[in-house]
């Protein structure tokens, strides 16, 4: 991979922000709760408005939010994602230990985001390997 | 400024190095944002680099080399040499 800053586009982050924050939005009003969706459809219009916005910015935050930027800035969001997950991880374990006391063993829905996990670790973990 | 590498075997492998980048910008009267357009990256890159929170990958300091016109030996210089 190249040193050099990629441009990115401006819209990346304002369009994940809009179409996850639509589906969510259109699950909720679907779900029969239309006064937090028309919330949900407020609030990320006004999310995906900001990271718009703020990608046009030349810092580095404007850079991941194009998904562009340099060595050092790709370096910076791989190195956030990486304590993000470990934080979700950390959550979703903590959260079906929670859920097994509660719920007389059964971990629920934690129990997928943790499979998940682990097997996306081991199979990036099989290629990234393939490739150093 | 110095900036440390350290390879993930603790102290013993850490890598301490110093680097000449902003005496040989100043001195070819560029600003970050300028040598950082010549080179292809951020203006905070250089400035990450010249106050050495961040050491380069290799192509980046050979870049910055061949943009001064020298050996990366001679802007990148391991500490105690």
């Amino acid at each position: 991979m190249s040193y050099a800053q990629t441009a990115g586009h401006r819209g990346a982050t304002a369009a994940i922000l809009v179409v996850g924050g639509g589906g969510l939005a259109a699950a909720t009003w679907i779900g029969g709760e239309h006064g937090l969706a028309l919330g949900l459809v407020g609030f990320y219009a006004l999310a995906g408005l900001a990271a718009y916005l703020w990608s046009g910015r030349d810092s580095d935050v404007g850079a991941i939010l194009r998904a562009g930027g340099d060595e050092r800035q790709r370096r910076l969001d791989r190195a956030a994602t990486a304590h993000a997950g470990l934080a979700m991880g950390a959550a979703a374990i903590l959260g079906g230990i929670v859920s097994a006391a509660r719920h007389h063993g059964d971990i629920g829905q934690y129990g997928v985001i943790c499979v998940v996990g682990g097997v996306a670790y081991v199979v990036s973990l099989a290629t990234l390997r393939r490739r150093s | 400024m110095e900036s440390t590498l350290d390879s993930g075997g603790g102290d013993k492998h850490a890598f301490h190095m110093k680097n000449r980048v902003s005496e040989l910008r100043t001195a070819a009267g560029l600003s970050q944002g300028e040598l950082g357009k010549a080179l292809g990256v951020s203006r905070q890159t250089i400035n990450s680099i010249e106050n050495g929170r961040y050491l380069p990958s290799l192509p980046l300091a050979l870049a910055i080399a061949r943009n001064f016109e020298a050996s990366v030996e001679d802007i990148f210089i391991p500490e105690g040499d």
